[in-house]
């Protein structure tokens, strides 16, 4: 099947290309790893519970100013404890948030998001002594594996074992939710998407299974925030505002939200695309503005649905 | 000692100042096939929502297996063994047919929520969707997505899908509605049938075709405005003027029709008629 | 918002919330016209408010530099606004393909228009604010209750109330207001009584636009215009529609208000809570009338 060997030669790419030796591109595709992973949760709330978040980037965000706590405030350095740590307090704060939320869908739902992530921009740019406000809090070099590698340099480091690192994160997130999605638990949500009346009639309940996916799309959001930090080595309040989560359904939209490959299509093509917009002019987001709007009316399912169309993310 | 398995009692509900029911009282027994007539307007579909959990009464009360279970939400109620098909068809558009009573075997395994479990590898419930699939005639179409079905189909994928669930006890709004009449009495056997193997123990249908009422029912309930009119076996019904008058009179040339109130729709503060009932 | 008042006594600060609100309810009276009648939700809409906001100075500065006498500034910002909104039936007319579709993809592409527009701001007129300096001293100063408040800050008020005022008659007793309600009562059914959907939708969003560029260039004499002020606002516009109801007119002008005055208060006692003490009141809402305080019967 033509995305099967796709897939297989874009994995063999990005495993490969650390040692191609072209450290820019290398180094620019790093925050597509962490926006791959967050996109995944995204893409479980939206692509199959068919909820559409605005406020994805608060727990992004919440995962960023965990691992700049940790690592800047506290001294753990260890990237495992920081990523086991920002996925608990994601949870945390992802079930009060989520309990309310998942009471309503559709614009409701979408406002509301927006609400809480802008919520928490607020928060972390007015607390000046706690979040550093608009400066932001600065993210330390992680140990990873238990390694500090201190002899590389920040590029060495970047491109070399930290690329790995979160190409390997990235790609135990994706069996995970691979699993979650061909599960009975996956095959719930998407049947509450489609009828969430019906789904209630056959037994499912429906408030505890929305609450459940937003959770898990919370965690993933946090982990994908950990990865996105480490490379600029800053944690900033813009991390959390809305236009920020919207970006994130741009890029879950272009890499087709109905399908698994969608995420990392999406989150690369996006990185790609926004830097060499960006080399040619300053006005960035219209192009992307004009892009977007042509994905919506013309490629709804995205990249992946052109490449593929029929399937879906379902088995 | 009641034996009832479904058991409405004073049974009333307001929208507003329009009263939908006023003072049901329903029982239904293990064994049971009992059809609700009544014309548009009556409160059919409102007694089901009240009795399937969708809807709370304003007063009265709901037990089922001696559970009190008014207002208790459809969820809770199929869980149960509670379970209904709606007048409206009301399917997954998207899913397939096999992914949609799959939906309803796992809720009856008890293993909707789980993360973990690989779908393709269970066995036992690709085997339990294939023996309800061929139950319903839709053992050739497993594949095949749920909106692409014909009408005809997609009625059946509804009402299969609870029966999926393996019910006590089974509710169905108008199974045979929109369907031509050559073809409703094939669904009628298919559904029998498959309510026979699956040990369901007992039927509540809501029907317009006076046919399908009196071929198949071992008690009827005839509802009026809001009221039970009547409540007895078809021959007694047959014999009671002022059933035949009110109800068979109308309902007889309601029943070739549509129905034409959305009237399965989810609590809202709507009546589920335009036109306004007396006041109770 | 620099609100420029005097003093920080309870009455400047209900003065500078319900100036504050004024502008707000026009804001959020263009989304609630748009969602009740076409049931978009425009994120836009605080792109039509930093539009109007930037049109509002360039306008009044080359209005001025034109010799014209300055205490006619302020008919130059009406003006400004409403020229703007004739590109209302161009946007529309952008916006439908998608009527059909799932509310997901119409935000969606509302959003696309958030980030067109903040483009073409930075193009026109860059990434530095731009104000209009004190150009709103013209109409001088009033004291009100010991303070001494700009003139311009009470007439704002007032065009924000008359506003409300008309758009409450011109819903209630216009042949067009009554083919609103219509429509956004019963879709089909205005439809299948002959109302022509095509004009209705584009007539609707342009006035649901005007009424967002309005807003923005009234509010300019007393702050500055700077990029990120569409983006921002949008924030507060949810405040407003959430609490006081989707879709409803009433429920964006008491909804303002509410957002307005909390807003001033929380500045004037607790800024770092400013936002968190409007969304404590959007939470208080949602949980104890779901709806929002209007809520239409039907949604």
């Amino acid at each position: 099947m033509i995305v099967r060997a796709l897939g297989v030669a874009a994995a063999a790419a990005l495993l490969l290309l650390p040692l191609a030796g072209f450290p820019y591109t290398t180094t620019l595709l790093l925050p597509a790893f962490g926006y791959a992973v967050a996109l995944l949760g995204l893409n479980l709330l939206f692509g199959s519970t068919g909820l559409l978040s605005f406020g994805h980037a608060l727990f992004v965000a919440l995962g960023g100013y965990t691992a700049a706590a940790l690592t800047g405030r506290l001294g753990v350095r260890s990237l495992e404890v920081v990523l086991i740590t920002a996925v608990v307090i994601a949870a945390v704060v992802a079930v009060p948030v989520g309990l309310l939320c998942v009471r309503y869908v559709k614009i409701y739902f979408g406002m509301l998001t927006l609400a809480f992530g802008m919520l928490f921009y607020s928060f972390l740019y007015k607390f000046y002594a706690l979040t550093g406000g608009d400066e932001g809090m600065r993210v330390l070099r992680p140990v990873l594996l238990g390694q500090p590698l201190a002899q590389l340099d920040t590029v060495a480091f970047l491109t070399g074992p930290f690329y790995y690192y979160a190409l390997g994160v990235l790609a135990v997130a994706m069996v995970v939710m691979r699993r979650l999605v061909t599960s009975p638990f996956g095959l719930s949500l998407r049947s509450i998407r489609e009828n969430a009346d019906k789904a209630e009639s056959l037994g499912i309940s429906v408030p505890r299974h929305r609450l459940a996916a937003f959770v898990v799309a919370a965690i993933f959001g946090a982990v994908g925030g950990v990865l996105l930090v480490v490379p600029t080595g800053l944690a900033d309040p813009l991390l959390a505002y809305w236009t920020h989560s919207g970006n994130l359904v741009f890029m879950l939209l272009l890499g087709g939200f109905e399908h698994f490959l969608g995420p990392v299509l999406g989150a690369v093509v996006f990185i790609l695309l926004q830097d060499s917009v960006m080399s040619v002019t300053s006005y960035w987001r219209f192009v992307f503005g004009a892009i977007l709007a042509v994905v919506v009316i013309f490629f709804p399912r995205g990249l992946m649905g052109l490449l593929d169309a029929r399937r879906t993310a379902t088995s | 000692m009641t034996s009832a398995l479904l058991e409405a009692t004073d049974v009333r509900k307001f929208y507003g100042d329009t009263c939908a029911l006023d003072g049901v009282s329903l029982r239904v027994s293990a064994g049971e096939f009992v059809s609700i007539i009544g014309p548009n307007g009556a409160g059919k579909t409102t007694l089901v929502n009240v009795l399937t959990g969708l809807t709370p009464p304003s007063s009265g009360r709901v037990r089922f297996k001696n559970v009190d279970v008014a207002g208790g939400g459809p969820a809770r109620l199929a869980r149960l063994g509670m379970a209904r098909s709606f007048q409206l068809v009301t399917i997954f558009p998207g899913l397939s047919v096999a992914d949609t009573l799959a939906v309803a075997v796992l809720s009856r395994l008890g293993r909707s929520a789980r993360p973990f479990a690989a779908l393709a590898r269970d066995t036992e419930l690709r085997a339990a969707v294939e023996e309800v699939a061929v139950l319903f005639q839709l053992g050739d179409k497993l594949g095949r997505r749920a909106r692409t079905l014909p009408q005809g189909d997609k009625k059946l994928l509804d009402v299969a899908s609870a029966f999926a669930l393996h019910p006590d006890v089974i509710l169905m709004d108008e199974p045979t509605s929109g369907v031509s009449t050559a073809d409703k009495t094939a669904i009628m056997e298919t559904l029998v049938r498959a309510a026979e193997r699956m040990g369901i123990r007992a039927i509540v249908l809501v029907e317009h075709d006076m046919d399908i009422v009196f071929g198949y029912s071992d008690r009827i309930v005839a509802l009026h405005q809001g009221r039970v009119l009547a409540d007895a076996t078809p021959a007694a019904i047959r014999a009671d003027a002022a059933v035949v008058r009110t109800v068979l009179g109308i309902a007889a040339t309601q029943g070739r029709t549509q129905p034409e109130t959305a009237s399965n729709r989810p609590p809202t503060s709507e009546p589920d008629s335009r036109t306004p009932l007396q006041q109770c | 918002m620099d609100q420029r008042l005097e003093g920080l006594t309870l009455l400047g600060i209900l003065l500078g919330g319900v100036f504050h609100a004024a502008v707000l309810f026009l804001v959020a009276a263009g989304l609630q016209l748009v969602f009740g009648v076409q049931k978009i939700l425009n994120l836009a809409c605080g792109s039509f408010y930093a539009l109007g906001a930037y049109a509002g100075v360039s306008a009044v500065r080359w209005a001025l530099g034109a010799g014209l006498p300055a205490p006619l500034f302020f008919p130059v910002l009406l003006a400004a606004g409403l020229v703007l909104a004739l590109l209302g039936p161009v946007i529309e007319r952008l916006l439908r393909p998608i009527y059909g579709r799932d509310e997901s993809f119409q935000l969606l592409l509302t959003f696309a228009l958030v980030l067109m527009f903040e483009d073409v701001i930075r193009f026109f007129w860059g990434t530095a604010p731009h104000q209009l300096g004190n150009v709103y001293l013209a109409y001088g100063q009033v004291r009100v209750g010991g303070l001494t408040v700009p003139t311009y800050n009470l007439v704002v008020i007032g065009c924000g109330a008359a506003i409300a005022g008309g758009m409450g008659w011109f819903l209630a007793r216009t042949r067009f207001g009554r083919v609103l309600r219509a429509t956004a009562e019963n879709r089909e059914m205005a439809e299948a009584m002959g109302i022509d959907m095509t004009r209705v939708y584009a007539r609707v969003f342009t006035l649901g636009m005007a009424l967002g560029t309005v807003g923005g260039a009234l509010v300019i004499p007393a702050t500055a215009a700077v990029n990120e002020m569409g983006i921002d606002l949008i924030v507060e516009a949810f405040a407003v529609v959430v609490i006081g109801g989707l879709g409803s007119m009433r429920g964006a002008f008491v909804g303002a208000l509410i957002v307005g005055v909390m807003k001033a208060v929380a500045i004037a006692t607790w800024p770092e809570v400013e936002m968190l003490a409007i969304y404590v009141i959007v939470i208080a809402v949602l949980v104890l009338r779901p709806a929002g305080l209007f809520a239409r019967a039907t949604a």
